[in-house]
């Protein structure tokens, strides 16, 4: 369970988009039609591989819902990507991207990778939102594009990797300074292996220690 | 030297080595403990009677340590008579009082001693293995060096206690050149240079006393030199003889009590370290408020042996920090955390903009949340029989509680985590039971074997760990439920303590699970030796001490959650 570094993620969006879904897929690769009302927060995490190193994913699936905003706005600092996501299919969840942006800019870093996406392309029968309006607010806002279905396993594996991508070329680049744990990075056990064994019981400890 | 220190007492020989260097110690403080007694009696033979009972009661200390099997009478007697016939003018004379007290204790010493001479051969196998196991990295070339002397000091020794028994039944006679031997041996093992002129000496001894004919007296005859000295005052022929062995039984002594001194700390350390759940266990037994203390010292010591222990795979395995955060329960802890540093912040916000009664009035309130947060408290005894404990009680309980909170949460995933915990717990013991009950279960045989140690430590862990993240998932809920919704029809200082009482029961469930887990692995690992055991024992007690400050820790974050809780309340119905 080594990895080289931790990327915080968050994803955001209108109820009923089908956050949780794209988590379900991408951490357990399977499609729940009909899932709970997603309270506060709720977590995943998964090992992805880039450039040959190991990076964990820790992703923050947060509530929808509007009453939950002044508390999932809480959970935004320290994100290093976030998922942005809309339903193509309800128009009104895409008209409420400036607002879900904002909110995002304001209370994350800066240098934070958002990466926009147009959920439940498998419906592409009841489509309200065209993919070229999704790619043309992407290129407006500066985010990364791709459209998704939850349902079908596409790009769901995509969005989050290329996500991290952007991240890990980011910290390449000296954009993100990997030190500073408010970006959403952590770097992973330097020596691995020895640590694994050593820390036992501590493990927790440290690990609980370091979001304080 | 510190020869006081060396009484009966205090001195039960544990092995053959102390013993021997009791018997020359003996040798001495018999001499002296007789000059004392003497001043009480109005005899005017004062040597002659030290002389001979000395020599009576040291041949008898001797005979009795070395676990000869005469009766004190049969040899005391002899014994004056022999001194008798060497001087001819000792009077007849009942044995003074002293010499009774004397018999009396030897007589009573005599079979604890010869009793405690056997199992005295045990320890040194146990002490062999411990660094043999290798288990015990921390101290491991320590406790090698150290069992190598011992060892070396034992196994000799252990053999001398046998060649001197048959050697003394056997030929009586011999006895004298049986003890020089064994001074060799005793020296040569202990690595104290052996003096040559000194088995020399005992030798002539041998043969000035050969003349004596008595068989018990030539049995007598190492002590009866012990107190040389005085004999030899006594009669001047055998002064110069005297002196020599004086010396020569000072410099046997003084090597002896060195060696006693060395190797009574060093079969401290080695008893020590033959047993390090020792000070766990007695720790844990205890369960005082220490305990958490008591594990992090076991724990250390035990992380600092499997750092060295490449081979640890189970450690590695059963990581329960990495299980825990398998179990989201970091990230919720981590979630717990950023909501109460907020609303924390939010509380001093208000505090700042109110003045007067209004400010009055919440301090008070605030006081008063505050408190059911520094009172609660959880006491280890008063968890229940965990026999009786069907899992039902424990969900029963969180429901009825959480529904006190007056917010949407339910107890389903710890219910789900706990279940989870006896599953496992009886997916490891009904193989056991059902292999004592139905022999013909070949299916069940093979689960038995399956079960290592190792698994039901992993299972133990994994289950601490699963129910301590879904607890702090639980308190984490609470906070964003509370956060999220007005909570009427309760107030804030209600809450706290039904959480409180919350808290009580998760970390009881806690407290539950690791017993139930370490009696399973005593259970499995029975025919397990301490050294593979008793750290698995000892990191389940940890993890489960980890557990509940995890739990504890989480409650304490609710309470600015809950001050929030109550000043926005407070502020609504003000509206």
């Amino acid at each position: 369970m080594a990895y080289a570094y931790l990327f915080k993620y968050i994803i955001i969006g209108d109820t009923g988009v089908g956050k949780s879904c794209l988590l379900l897929q991408f951490t357990d690769k399977r499609f729940q039609p009909v899932h709970d009302l997603t309270i506060g927060v709720e977590f995943g995490a998964r090992m992805i591989t880039i450039d040959g190193k190991q990076i964990k994913l820790q992703i923050w699936d947060t509530a929808g819902q509007e009453s939950f905003r002044s508390i999932t706005r809480s959970y935004y600092r320290g994100a290093a990507g976030a998922l942005l996501v809309y339903d193509i299919t309800r128009r009104d969840t895409f008209n409420h991207l400036t607002t879900w942006l904002e909110d995002a800019r304001q209370h994350s870093n800066s240098n934070m990778v958002i990466m926009l996406i147009g959920n439940k392309s498998d419906l592409e029968s009841r489509r309200e939102v065209k993919k070229e309006e999704g790619e043309a607010f992407a290129r407006e806002h500066g985010l990364i594009f791709m459209e998704t279905s939850a349902k079908t396993a596409s790009n769901v594996e995509e969005a989050f990797i290329n996500t991290a991508k952007e991240i890990y070329e980011k910290i390449q680049e000296g954009v993100f300074d990997i030190n500073n744990e408010a970006n959403g990075i952590k770097i992973g056990p330097q020596h691995a292996a020895t640590n694994s064994t050593l820390s036992g019981g501590q493990g927790g400890q440290q690990a609980g220690g370091g979001c304080c | 030297m510190p020869k006081n220190a060396f009484t009966n007492d205090k001195i039960t020989p544990t092995h053959p080595v102390m013993a021997r260097c009791v018997v020359f110690h003996l040798l001495l403080t018999k001499k002296r403990s007789t000059r004392k007694n003497k001043s009480d009696q109005a005899s005017g033979q004062k040597s002659s009677d030290v002389a001979c009972r000395g020599s009576a009661q040291s041949a008898d200390t001797h005979n009795t340590l070395i676990g000869l099997c005469y009766k004190m009478s049969d040899n005391e007697h002899p014994a004056t008579d022999m001194q008798e016939n060497i001087k001819g003018q000792i009077p007849k004379e009942s044995p003074p009082p002293s010499q009774d007290v004397q018999s009396d204790s030897s007589a009573d010493v005599a079979p604890t001693r010869k009793t405690r001479k056997r199992p005295e051969n045990k320890p040194p196998p146990e002490v062999q293995e411990s660094p043999g196991t290798a288990s015990v990295a921390e101290n491991a070339s320590k406790a090698s060096t150290q069992t190598t002397v011992t060892q070396g000091g034992w196994g000799s020794w252990g053999s001398w206690g046998k060649s001197l028994l048959s050697t003394a039944t056997a030929t009586v006679t011999t006895v004298g050149q049986g003890l020089s031997q064994v001074i060799e041996k005793a020296e040569t093992s202990l690595g104290i240079p052996s003096p040559t002129e000194l088995s020399g000496q005992m030798e002539k001894e041998d043969d000035a006393e050969g003349t004596i004919p008595s068989p018990s007296s030539s049995s007598e005859g190492k002590p009866a030199e012990g107190d040389g000295n005085v004999l030899g005052s006594a009669m001047g022929m055998l002064s110069s003889l005297s002196s020599v062995v004086q010396s020569t039984s000072k410099t046997v002594i003084s090597g002896g009590l060195d060696a006693l001194e060395f190797i009574g700390k060093k079969t401290m350390d080695v008893i020590a370290e033959g047993d390090p759940g020792f000070k766990k266990t007695k720790g844990l037994m205890n369960r005082t408020s220490t305990l958490s203390q008591v594990l992090r010292e076991a724990k250390e010591r035990e992380e600092q042996q499997t750092a060295k222990d490449v081979t640890s795979e189970t450690e590695k395995k059963a990581h329960y920090g990495m299980l825990f955060d398998e179990f989201q329960g970091l990230s919720h802890l981590e979630a717990l955390e950023i909501l109460s540093r907020e609303s924390e912040a939010k509380v001093k916000s208000v505090l700042t903009t109110l003045s007067g009664e209004e400010l009055t009035t919440l301090r008070d309130d605030l006081e008063q949340i505050k408190e059911s947060f520094s009172l609660m408290e959880f006491d280890d005894e008063e968890v229940d029989d965990p026999q009786v404990d069907d899992g039902e009680s424990f969900v029963k309980e969180l429901t009825d509680a959480l529904k006190k909170l007056h917010i949407s949460t339910t107890a389903e995933r710890l219910g789900k985590a706990r279940k989870n915990a006896f599953d496992r717990i009886m997916d490891m013991k009904i193989p056991s039971e059902a292999k004592q009950q139905q022999e013909d279960g070949s299916e069940h045989e093979a689960t038995v074997t399956r079960c290592t140690v190792e698994d039901v430590h992993f299972s133990a862990i994994t289950s601490l760990a699963e129910l301590t993240a879904r607890s702090i998932e639980q308190f984490h809920k609470v906070a964003e439920m509370l956060l999220h919704t007005s909570t009427d029809g309760v107030t804030a200082l209600e809450q706290a303590k039904v959480l409180a009482q919350i808290t009580v029961v998760l970390c009881k469930e806690i407290s539950v699970l690791s017993k139930k887990f370490t009696a399973c692995l005593a259970t499995v690992g029975s025919n397990e030796k301490g050294e593979v055991l008793n750290p698995l024992i000892t990191g389940v007690f940890l993890e489960a001490s980890n557990s509940a400050s995890y739990i504890q820790d989480a409650f304490q974050l609710l309470m600015p959650v809950l001050e929030v809780s109550h000043i926005e309340s407070t502020a609504d119905s003000s509206h």
